[in-house]
C-alpha cells in the first residue's frame, strides 16, 4: 500500500506540473500588455516610461520561463495574487464563494451517488417491468435534458407555480434545495447508466448463471458478487462525476444566483479577471486530481492485485 | 393507469421491446432527419421571419400568426427556433470536427511513432484530463473572450484527450493487422499506409464514437451560450434564445421554456441513436429477474 501510494504520488506530480503551467500560461499570454490594459481601464494618462518603471516593478519584464517560477514559488505560499476588478486579494475572494460550491457539489455528490445505484439496479437486474421500464426511459430523458433547463423547469413549478421558493432570494440551507435536486438528477442519471451497463456485463458471466443454479439468494447474489466487482470501474467513475459536478455548479450558481466560485468565475470572465479565472481553473483543477488520487487509492485499497496501468486513472 | 403498478402490463413491456433496439434507433433517426431538414430549410419553413421585431405582441400567447407565442421583442419564437437550427447543429458539428482534427493526428502520431514522441503526447493528454472539463472550457473562453468561435475552441480543447486515446487504441490495433506490417516491409511510405490501410480500419468506429459524442457537445455548447459564454444576441442560437429570455421568466415561463424542449429533443434524437446502436451490437444475455 505504502509503495502504491508513493508511486503515484510520483506519477501525479508531473501532471500537477503541466497544470500549473497551462494555468500560468492563461495569464502571461494574454493578448495585449496587462499593464497598458489596467493603465487604459483606469482611465489615467500615462507615459511610456511609467509603464516601463510599472512593467519592472510587477516583474513584468522578465522572461516569461523566469516569471512562471517566481509565480510557481508564490503559488506555494498561496498568494494567488489580486483581482485587478475588485482590488482585494484572490484567496480572500475564494474563502468567500467557496463553502457554498463545496457544500453544493458534496450534497449533489452523496445524493446522486445513492440514487444512480438504486436507479442502475433497478434498471439492470429487473424483469422488463413497467417499472423498470419506466425509469429506464426516465434516465434516457435526463441525460437528455441540459441541466439549466431542468433548473428552469423546476422553478417554474415549484417557485412560480406551487410558491414553495421565493424565485429571487437565495441566501439560507432551505435555498440550497432546488439547486440539489438539479445537479442531482442530472447527474444520477448519467452515473446510473454506467451501474445499469456493469451489472448487466457481470450478469452476463458464467459465475452467476452458476450462483443462480445454485440456489444463492438474490441479495447473496448481488452483495457478494455483482456489487464486488462492479466497484473498482465505478469509483473510477465517482471521481470524474464529481469532475463533472464542479463544473456544473458553474450554471446551478448562475440560475439559482447563488455565490459560489462558479459565479466569481462567470464574473471574472465578464472582467477580463485573470488572476481569479486563473486560481479558480488551477483550484477545480487540484480538487478534482485529489479526487482520482482517491478514487485510486481506494480502488488499491479494495483490490490489491487490479493492475493499474499507466492511463488507468481514467 | 391502474395498470402502471402491475408488474405484467401489457402496454409498457410492449413499449419495452420496442424501446430497445431497432425503434430506439429509428425513432432517434426520424427526429434527427427532421432536424437536419430543418437545418437545411429552416428559413424557407418558418411562418415569420426570425428577426422581425413586433412590439405590439411582445411575450404574447400561442396564436395562428406566432404558434408558439412571441418573445420580449415579439419576434415569433417558432421561427427563430426553426432557423436557429442550422446554428446550433452547426456548432455541435463544427466542433466534433475540431475535436478530430486535434485528436487524429495526436493519436496517430502518438501510436505509430511509440517511444518518447507517444509518452510526451499522452502526458499533454493527461495534464488537460486532468481539469474538469466545463470548467477548462470556461478558463479558455475566458482567455479568448466571449463568443461563439472561443465556446467552440474552449470544448474542443477540454474535449480531444478522450478522443486522441480511442484513437491511439484503434490505431495500435489496426497496425497490428498481418498485411499493415506486409506493406511496411514491401516498403510503402508511412504516409501511405495511414492513408491506404489504416484510416479506412479506424475511421468508421471513430465516426460512430463521435455522432455519440455529438449528445454530450450539443448539451455543452447551449450551457456555454446560456450563459452568455457562446452565441451572442440576436443570433437565433437555441441556448442563446434561453439566455434572452431569462428576465422575462417569471413573466412568462413558456419562453424560456421552449427553446430548451428543442434542445432536449435534439439532445435525445441523437441519445436514442447511441442507444439503438449499442444495444443492436449488444450480443450478451444477462440474467435478469
Amino acid at each position: 500500500m505504502k509503495q502504491f501510494v508513493f508511486k503515484r504520488t510520483l506519477s501525479g506530480i508531473p501532471t500537477l506540473f503541466g497544470m500549473t503551467l497551462i494555468g500560468f500560461l492563461i495569464i502571461g499570454l494574454t493578448p495585449g500588455d496587462p499593464i497598458e490594459m489596467e493603465l487604459r481601464r483606469l482611465g489615467v494618462s500615462f507615459t511610456a516610461e511609467q509603464v516601463e518603471a510599472l512593467r519592472v516593478e510587477y516583474g513584468l519584464d522578465k522572461p516569461l520561463i523566469q516569471r512562471y517560477f517566481i509565480w510557481l514559488l508564490d503559488l506555494f505560499r498561496l498568494d494567488l495574487g489580486t483581482s485587478i476588478a475588485s482590488g482585494r486579494p484572490v484567496l480572500e475572494l475564494f474563502k468567500e464563494h467557496l463553502p457554498i460550491t463545496a457544500t453544493l457539489s458534496v450534497l449533489a455528490f452523496v445524493s446522486s451517488l445513492a440514487l444512480s445505484l438504486v436507479l442502475g439496479t433497478v434498471t439492470a437486474v429487473s424483469q422488463r417491468t413497467s417499472v423498470s421500464t419506466s425509469l429506464y426511459v426516465l434516465t434516457m430523458f435526463l441525460v437528455s435534458v441540459p441541466s439549466f433547463w431542468l433548473a428552469l423547469f423546476l422553478l417554474a413549478v415549484f417557485a412560480l407555480g406551487l410558491g414553495w421558493f421565493n424565485l429571487l432570494q437565495f441566501g439560507n440551507a432551505q435555498d440550497l434545495i432546488l439547486p440539489v435536486i438539479t445537479l442531482t438528477l442530472g447527474n444520477a442519471a448519467v452515473m446510473s447508466r454506467l451501474v445499469r451497463e456493469r451489472i448487466i456485463a457481470v450478469m452476463s458471466e458464467d459465475y452467476i448463471r452458476l450462483a443462480i443454479t445454485k440456489g444463492l439468494s438474490r441479495r447473496a447474489i448481488l452483495g457478494r458478487h455483482v456489487f464486488k466487482s462492479i466497484l473498482p470501474p465505478l469509483i473510477t467513475n465517482w471521481a470524474i462525476s464529481f469532475g463533472s459536478l464542479l463544473g456544473g455548479s458553474v450554471i446551478i450558481e448562475n440560475i439559482f444566483n447563488l455565490p459560489g466560485l462558479g459565479q466569481l468565475a462567470l464574473q471574472a470572465i465578464a472582467e477580463r479577471d485573470f488572476a481569479i479565472l486563473q486560481a479558480y481553473l488551477l483550484f477545480m483543477g487540484l480538487v478534482f486530481f485529489l479526487a482520482n488520487f482517491a478514487a485510486d487509492l481506494t480502488n488499491h485499497w479494495l483490490m490489491p492485485q487490479l493492475k493499474e496501468d499507466d492511463h488507468g486513472v481514467r | 393507469m391502474a395498470y402502471v403498478d402491475s408488474a405484467k402490463s401489457i402496454p409498457l413491456s410492449r413499449a419495452t421491446s420496442l424501446f430497445r433496439g431497432k425503434t430506439t434507433f429509428l425513432l432517434g433517426s426520424l427526429f434527427l432527419s427532421c432536424f437536419i431538414i430543418l437545418a437545411i430549410g429552416g428559413e424557407a419553413f418558418a411562418p415569420n421571419p426570425p428577426n422581425q421585431i413586433d412590439l405590439l405582441h411582445r411575450l404574447s400567447a400561442p396564436s395562428l400568426t406566432y404558434p408558439l407565442g412571441t418573445d420580449h421583442l415579439g419576434r415569433c419564437i417558432l421561427s427563430r427556433l426553426m432557423t436557429g437550427t442550422a446554428l446550433s447543429l452547426g456548432t455541435a458539428l463544427t466542433t466534433a470536427g475540431l475535436i478530430l482534427a486535434i485528436a487524429l493526428p495526436v493519436g496517430l502520431l502518438s501510436a505509430l511513432c511509440k517511444g518518447w514522441v507517444d509518452a510526451v503526447l499522452m502526458r499533454i493528454a493527461d495534464i488537460f484530463l486532468a481539469f474538469p472539463m466545463l470548467v477548462f472550457a470556461l478558463a479558455i473562453i475566458g482567455y479568448l473572450g466571449a463568443s461563439l468561435t472561443s465556446a467552440v475552441i474552449g470544448v474542443a480543447l477540454a474535449w480531444w484527450p478522450g478522443l486522441a486515446r480511442l484513437v491511439r487504441t484503434l490505431t495500435l490495433e489496426a497496425a497490428s493487422k498481418e498485411y499493415v506490417l506486409a506493406s511496411r516491409q514491401c516498403g510503402q511510405k508511412p504516409l501511405n499506409i495511414i492513408a491506404k490501410h489504416i484510416l479506412p480500419q479506424i475511421l468508421p468506429p471513430l465516426l460512430v464514437v463521435l455522432s455519440l459524442e455529438m449528445a454530450g457537445l450539443l448539451l455543452v455548447l447551449s450551457s456555454l451560450s446560456f450563459l452568455g459564454l457562446g452565441a451572442q444576441p440576436p443570433a437565433a442560437e437555441w441556448g442563446a434564445m434561453l439566455n434572452e429570455a431569462r428576465p422575462f421568466f417569471a413573466e412568462r415561463p413558456s419562453v424560456v421554456l421552449a427553446p430548451g424542449i428543442v434542445i432536449i429533443l435534439a439532445v435525445l434524437s441523437f441519445n436514442l441513436v447511441g442507444e439503438g446502436i449499442r444495444f443492436q451490437l449488444d450480443k450478451r444475455k444477462p440474467y435478469r429477474w
